[in-house]
Formats: structure tokens, C-alpha cells, sequence
């Protein structure tokens, strides 16, 4: 009983994939139609593992981030191993692997490139080992850059352009250290006093450091830097519900030489405006 | 009868001697698979893949990628065959003259195989044959034979590769493995996989944005990265390979970074600044409970799981600069690892246990991958030159490191044996990859 439902579900969800597939242009997976591709199908779209309501519906804006935090298991238990990328292409046969389901008369093999091996056929001189036959490379979904990928670049293009027109100045450090030195002091009471001026106004503090050094540990010491600007900006009176930070460790520079005079540029506390 | 005595006592004191020297030699000799000396190697040659009807350039193709997996494989060495006598590419089937010479010139291993191509409707479909003859046996003992459009010939040869390497040494062979990493892509950082020689990149994510340090599932379906939300926080996000679905796994206030999978892949460890510095967290990926485990008021970070998943090794600057510390998984017993040098970072435990490879600065102020083994007893420095290494990432046979290396401003990534030798760059495209990290075999 319970699994006659189960299967009536997972008809409805495949068929809700393929409607919302079919509306959102080429960049969700390509599930096939007709019931023998339900198996793939349904590995594909991850319900194995996981509810399959929330799935079915996020299936079609799959480059849309969706942030649901209802994802798959990961442990070993409930997942397939072995299968791994082309597990699709090894159950199923058609659709998602993108190969030809044709394999050779039912003697050979159907795997990708990540499938288990098969192991080496032992044979007599003079015959012909058995066939394998493989489906595409690497079962990856294609790419297209989403809206959001424009977004982020125009939000990025208005950031830089308010934060130049307000005229706030960038506090700069010291290798590994995150001390705002008299330089720093001396730009932040100026900022402080065109925040104070401006109500209105949301700014971020970025924190950003130079190549040296892991990409992880940069990312913790830019946030200790961007709070060390933000708590300095306070001090001087900003009310904090006006101040936002965030680390981009070295993964923004400024530039990009390998010299101290750029590596200087990029150990900064960087501050743009946001409106509120 | 008492004589029968003394002897037996004398054996077992020769017994427990022979013995205890064996255990010694081991608890000392520190072991470096990828030390393995080529005496120790299986000598194998490449007989050729001869093209039928016009297809010597597939043949071509699957020799040198079949080459290229046997010799990174670290199991064999390759013979030059006509050092020895042996034409390449003549072979057609059985010939006893040609293994008879392979054998007295002390190779063990011959292969060799045709290529052909096929219209089949649209696509052209490649067939491979591959043949193995072992010396041991005096016999021709195995054979495959691989079809697929000819898109996918590297596979087959990887393959090929993976189950020679298979039928020789039983592990899992790595020339199917693949290679998560991060790419500049129109001022953006989005995620990328290639296969683990650096062919056939694939963009994995196209936010616009900023999604760094993969790690992969046990089973190689999902990636989990940290991404910046709408460029203000940073979560620890999901994405499944074959739909490109995405989940936010981690969303605390603050930085959420360096995610990784407990090997049972029961638990997430990460670290979050949500309690106001860097802290390493852990949630158990099924109840979706978190746990704290470390509790200082200096940065911590980088979480690396034991393989058994008794122990974390991470980075915290508790004492000063970033050292590696490891703990138990539930935040207790803590010591420090490193004390050489004023800056250590991005652990990565080896998949045997018995290294652990990160980021060290040099006396000479460059960073470069260090490998110690957890007991703090035994350092050696990997990589050297002029370049700033980051990210080094274990091949799931542990005889690899995969790591990223600034040379000029430019990021690139490269392939080295454990033991620093057999340095490969593998990226070729673009001037910023980074952060690279091996899948599971």
C-alpha cells in the first residue's frame, strides 16, 4: 500500500519536473519523458534521498540558489556509492547520461566514466573481450549565467559608484594584523562624520588581504579587520544599525602585482555605501 | 626434557625479538607510499593502439593517455619498448616472439589494443579493444573492449588504466577520479570540475559571485562550498552535480566557511563567526543538530576529519600566528601540531591517516605545502621555488597532492607526488584557479 503511493508520488513529482523543465528554458537537467526514464529521472532530481515535494518544485530554477535546507542526506547509509556522477548514466541507461541506451545485445555494460569498474574479462586467444559501453563523459548539468549573475555584477557597479561619490576613505594594515594604525584613525573620523551626516545610508565594511597566505585564514583575518573598522566607526558615534561587514580575504584585490606597494593596496579596510 | 625446555624458551626470546624488531621497523620507518623506488614498480610496456580504417589519430590518443595514467599511477614503471627490440604498434594478436622478448628484457606487463571509428546515426562512436598480457602467467589473461561516441575516448583510456591498475594491485585506481576547483569567470569566482589531469573543465556554478572552497560527498554527487549570498554573507552551500540544484546547508550571522564531511559523511564540520570570532561547529547532517567544538577567543578554522573520524586537525592562531591544532571530534583533547614556523595552515588529512598535508611559510617567507604526520614526530617540505601555494588536496590513493600556486599573479593548479617529485601544472585556461580538491576514488 505504502509503496503504491510511493510510486504514485514519484509519477506526480517526475511529471511536475518535466512541466517545470519544459518552462525554464535549456539550463535544468533534460529529464526524459516516458516511464522508463522515471528511475533516472528521479536519481537525477536527488529523490532518493530527500522529500520530494520541496524537489519537484525547485527542479525548475535549479540555477536559481533556492536555499531550502531540506537537502539529501550525506551519509554514507543513504546514498549510493560508487555510483557517484554517472550513477544515472549506469541505472538508467538513457536521458540524463545523454549515451545511446542501445548497448550491445545485453552482453555488455552500460557505465560512465565514475561507475565501478567492470573488471577485465578473461578470454582465450583469438576471441573478442565483451563490450562496455560508456555514456557521456562526466554527468554534469550545463551552465547559463542566471539573472542573479547580472544582479550581482550591476549591485556591484552601483556599490562602487556611491562609495566614490561619498568620498569615504579606506583604512589600510599591516601584513597578518588587523591594528588600525594613525593613518587609519584619521580617515575613519572623517568617515564617521559623513556616516553621522547621512541617516540614511547603510555602509559595509569590507575586509580584504593580499595573496600571501591561505585563502581560508585570509577570509578570517579580512572579517577582523572589517570589524575592527566597524567597532572603531562606532566609537566615533555611527550607530551600529548603520554598519554592515563582510570578509573577502583575497579573493577581490585591489591589484594583483607582486609587490609590496600592491600588496599594501589590498591589506584594506574597504567602505561602500548601500542605501538603506 | 629440560634441555627441550631451554630451547623453546631460547625460541620464543628469538621469536619475541624477531618480532618486536619487525614492530619497530614499522612504528619508525614513516611510510611514503609515493617513495615507492621504481625497483619496486611493475615494468609494463605499451605495445600501441593500432587504427583500423583511418583511425590512428583515436589510437594515437588512447596511448597517451594510457601512458600518462600508468606512469602517475605510481604501480608501474613504463618500459621503452623499442630500447628492447619491440616495434610499437605491430602487434596484432598472439605473438609469441614479441612477449618472448618482453619477458627476457624483464618486463612483466604488455598492452595493447586497436582503435576504429563508426557512424552511428549522427554521432561518430569510437571502439576501443585493449589486451593484456601478463609475463607471470605466460599468458594473454585479459582483454576489454569500450564504445562510446569519441567524445569520451580519454575515458576509455582512463579506465583501461584504472582496471590495470585494479587487476594488479587490487585498490582503486585514480584515473577516474575528478578535480573540484574555483575559477576567475568574468570578475566572478564560480566552481569548476575537470578530470584529474585537467582536461574537460566544466562550470559547475554561474552566480556572478563568489563561491569558494569545494569539498565533495563520499559519493561524488553534491559539491559543498561557501557562496555569498547576495554578496553580504557568506553561507555553506550545496550543489548536486548532475541537476545543478543548490541548497544552503550553513546560514549563520557572520562568516561560514571551510566546510568538510566527517568520511561517514554524518557530520559537517565548518567554522562560523557567529559567536563574534571564527569557530569550528559541526552539525550532524541527519537530526541537524550543531555542536561547538572549539571555544577561544582567537580565530579557528579549517576543520580536516581523521579517515577513522576520531580526530579534526584545524588552523587557529590562538598562540600568535595560524598554527595546525587537532582535536577529538567532539571538541576535546586539544593539541597543538605545528610549532616550525610562524604561519601554518589548511590542513588536509591524508586518506590513510598517517600524513597530514597544509600550507607552511618558509625561512624564506614563501609558502609551501609541508606535510607532518599527527603525532607532530616526522615534517618534510613538499613543493619548492619561487610560488605561493595554497589548498593542497589529497588523490584518494594517497600518493598524490593537488594544490593551487600563485606564480607571477597568476593562480594555477598542479599536481605533485607526496614525496615532491613529478610536479605537474594541470590548469592551463585563465589566470585565476584556485582552491582544488580531489573527489573520492
Amino acid at each position: 500500500m505504502k509503496r503504491g503511493f510511493t510510486i504514485c508520488c514519484l509519477t506526480l513529482a517526475v511529471g511536475c519536473l518535466v512541466l517545470a523543465s519544459a518552462g525554464c528554458s535549456k539550463k535544468s537537467v533534460q529529464a526524459s519523458s516516458g516511464s522508463k526514464s522515471s528511475e533516472s529521472a528521479r536519481r537525477a532530481a536527488g529523490l532518493d534521498s530527500g522529500g520530494f515535494s520541496d524537489q519537484s518544485v525547485g527542479a525548475g530554477k535549479s540555477f536559481e540558489p533556492e536555499y531550502s535546507t531540506n537537502a539529501p542526506s550525506l551519509s554514507l547509509s543513504g546514498s549510493d556509492l560508487g555510483g557517484g556522477l554517472e550513477s544515472a548514466g549506469s541505472a538508467g541507461g538513457d536521458g540524463i547520461g545523454g549515451g545511446d541506451p542501445s548497448n550491445g545485445g545485453g552482453s555488455g555494460t552500460f557505465s560512465g566514466g565514475s561507475a565501478p569498474l567492470s573488471g577485465l574479462d578473461s578470454i582465450k586467444p583469438g576471441t573478442s573481450p565483451s563490450e562496455e559501453r560508456l555514456g557521456s563523459g562526466t554527468l554534469l548539468a550545463k551552465v547559463q549565467p542566471g539573472e542573479s549573475a547580472a544582479r550581482q555584477a550591476e549591485e556591484l557597479r552601483q556599490e562602487q559608484l556611491a562609495a566614490a561619490s561619498s568620498g569615504l576613505l579606506d583604512v589600510f594594515f599591516d601584513f597578518d594584523s588587523w591594528q588600525i594604525n594613525e593613518q587609519g584613525r584619521m580617515a575613519l573620523a572623517g568617515d564617521a562624520e559623513w556616516i553621522r551626516g547621512n541617516p540614511g545610508v547603510l555602509v559595509k565594511v569590507e575586509g580584504h588581504c593580499d595573496e600571501r597566505g591561505t585563502g581560508a585564514y585570509n577570509l578570517v583575518l579580512g572579517e577582523k579587520r572589517a570589524k575592527a573598522v566597524r567597532n572603531y566607526l562606532v566609537e566615533l558615534g555611527v550607530p551600529a544599525n548603520q554598519l554592515a561587514v563582510v570578509s573577502y580575504g583575497k579573493e577581490r584585490p585591489f591589484c594583483t602585482e607582486r609587490v609590496e606597494a600592491c600588496y599594501q593596496q589590498n591589506r584594506r579596510g574597504h567602505l561602500v555605501v548601500r542605501k538603506k | 626434557m629440560k634441555g627441550v625446555g631451554v630451547s623453546l624458551a631460547t625460541l620464543g626470546v628469538v621469536v619475541g625479538i624477531g618480532l618486536a624488531s619487525i614492530l619497530d621497523s614499522r612504528a619508525t620507518d614513516v611510510f611514503l607510499e609515493a617513495s615507492r623506488p621504481d625497483a619496486q614498480k611493475i615494468p609494463i610496456g605499451v605495445v600501441g593502439f593500432r587504427g583500423l580504417r583511418g583511425a590512428d589519430w583515436l589510437g594515437g590518443r588512447i596511448e597517451e593517455v594510457l601512458k600518462a595514467d600508468l606512469r602517475r599511477s605510481l604501480i608501474f614503471s613504463l618500459v621503452d619498448l623499442p630500447s628492447i627490440g619491440i616495434k610499437v604498434r605491430e602487434l596484432k594478436g598472439d605473438e609469441k616472439g614479441v612477449f618472448r622478448q618482453a619477458t627476457d628484457n624483464g618486463v612483466s606487463v604488455l598492452v595493447w589494443g586497436s582503435a576504429a571509428t563508426r557512424e552511428n546515426g549522427k554521432e561518430t562512436e569510437a571502439l576501443i579493444d585493449g589486451y593484456v598480457y601478463d609475463g607471470g602467467s605466460n599468458e594473454v589473461i585479459s582483454g576489454k573492449r569500450y564504445v562510446g561516441t569519441s567524445g569520451v575516448a580519454r575515458l576509455m583510456a582512463h579506465r583501461f588504466a584504472d582496471e590495470l591498475v585494479f587487476r594488479y594491485t587490487g585498490e582503486q585506481g585514480i584515473a577516474r577520479t575528478k578535480i573540484a576547483y574555483v575559477a576567475e569567470r568574468k570578475g566572478a569566482r564560480e566552481l569548476f570540475v575537470m578530470d584529474y589531469d585537467g582536461h574537460d573543465p566544466r562550470q559547475v556554478t554561474a552566480d556572478g559571485y563568489l563561491n569558494l572552497m569545494p569539498r565533495w560527498s563520499a559519493d561524488r554527487r553534491f559539491l559543498i562550498f561557501t557562496a555569498y549570498r547576495s554578496r553580504n554573507t557568506q553561507d555553506i552551500d550545496m550543489i548536486e552535480l548532475a541537476t545543478g540544484k543548490r541548497w544552503t546547508l550553513i546560514s549563520k550571522r557572520g562568516l561560514n566557511i571551510t566546510p568538510a564531511l566527517s568520511p561517514d559523511g554524518n557530520f559537517l564540520a565548518f567554522a562560523s563567526s557567529e559567536d563574534g570570532n571564527s569557530e569550528i561547529y559541526k552539525q550532524d547532517t541527519r537530526s541537524k543538530a550543531f555542536a561547538r567544538l572549539t571555544n577561544n577567543p582567537a580565530g579557528d578554522l579549517s576543520p580536516t576529519w581523521s579517515p577513522t573520524g576520531r580526530d579534526i586537525a584545524f588552523v587557529s592562531d590562538r598562540g600568535g600566528g595560524p598554527q595546525l591544532y587537532i582535536m577529538s571530534a567532539d571538541g576535546s583533547n586539544v593539541r597543538r601540531l605545528t610549532y616550525e614556523g610562524d604561519y601554518n595552515a589548511a590542513p588536509a588529512w591524508s586518506p590513510k591517516g598517517n600524513w597530514i598535508a597544509y600550507v607552511c611559510r618558509t625561512p624564506a617567507r614563501t609558502f609551501k605545502i609541508c606535510l607532518i604526520t599527527p603525532d607532530g614526530q616526522k615534517r618534510e617540505q613538499v613543493t619548492t621555488g619561487p610560488g605561493l601555494d595554497d589548498s593542497p588536496s589529497w588523490s584518494p590513493d594517497g600518493r598524490h597532492l593537488v594544490f593551487s600556486s600563485i606564480v607571477d599573479g597568476k593562480s594555477h593548479i598542479y599536481m605533485i607526488n607526496a614525496d615532491g617529485k613529478d610536479m605537474e601544472r594541470i590548469t592551463f585556461e585563465g589566470a585565476q584557479n584556485s582552491s582544488p580538491t580531489w573527489s573520492p576514488a
